[in-house]
């Protein structure tokens, strides 16, 4: 009875609107591009570790090469931790997924230590943190995930929605 | 004192759904005295008038960070911290939607 005389009210005042707003483009999140970033980095640690094994070293392609490697590696570790502290702090809420922290954390800190190194096995352990933070993305749209390997090297195994 | 505001949008939803009506007390000491859980009536910027629930203070400047009851509701880490003066109201009574 109250709402309805506030609603007859309303179309006479024209109450001011509280937007209860969501996210702009609405709910969009996708942990795809954080794994897409974390495969990048191995990929550059191969490829790094096989321009040490040729013969040019030291010569200006091998610095041009290898500068662009580590460029490149830097940019994608850092593109992938952005991507998960977006989703983690936009979209997980702490009291209905409190394992994710501990989750984040260690990505975040695996993430940093494939900038400062080129440990291929931090690598793939970065690889498989951002795997296991998308299978805990998609359970909770309740849709399931299914394992691959990436169609491209490093052909890693990785988790794919199963849509 | 007091305003009325019609919620529109689903971010605090189920608390507070579109179509709502809730009253807000504005004095002064009400919005000196807001605690961690209240839902606030504040304007952004940005996004303009919204209701979010107060997450935390920040300790330093006391500047509130803000949730939406939702997944995909704009957070603090979108919006930022709300200062004091951008807050309108605190929400005293909530009339929902039959």
């Amino acid at each position: 009875m109250i709402y309805q005389f506030l609603n007859k009210l309303d179309e006479k005042l024209h109450f001011e609107q509280a937007q209860a707003h969501c996210d702009i483009p609405c709910g969009i999140y996708d942990p795809t591009p954080a794994q897409i970033d974390a495969l990048t980095v191995v990929r550059m640690m191969d490829l790094m570790a096989e321009l040490v094994k040729g013969e040019d070293k030291g010569n200006v392609a091998f610095h041009n090469s290898m500068e662009r490697y580590v460029a490149v590696k830097e940019e994608h570790a850092e593109k992938a931790k952005n991507e998960i502290r977006v989703i983690w702090g936009d979209y997980f809420k702490k009291d209905k997924h409190p394992n994710v922290d501990d989750l984040v954390h260690k990505i975040m800190q695996l993430g940093s230590k494939v900038r400062q190194t080129a440990d291929r096995e931090a690598g793939l352990e970065f690889v498989a943190a951002i795997n296991e933070f998308a299978e805990a993305f998609w359970k909770t749209k309740d849709v399931k995930t299914k394992k691959a390997k990436a169609p491209y090297a490093p052909a890693l195994e990785m988790v794919y929605p199963d849509l | 004192m007091f305003r009325i505001h019609k919620v529109t949008g689903d971010s605090m939803s189920p608390d507070f759904q579109q179509g709502d009506f809730v009253l807000i007390a504005t004095a002064d000491f009400v919005r000196k005295r807001l605690k961690v859980g209240d839902v606030i009536i504040f304007e952004h910027k940005l996004y303009g008038t919204l209701i979010k629930r107060i997450a935390s203070f920040d300790p330093e400047t006391a500047e509130a960070y803000i949730e939406g009851t939702r997944h995909d509701s704009l957070s603090s880490l979108r919006l930022g911290t709300i200062r004091r003066d951008a807050i309108r109201g605190k929400v005293i009574v909530h009339i929902s939607k039959p």
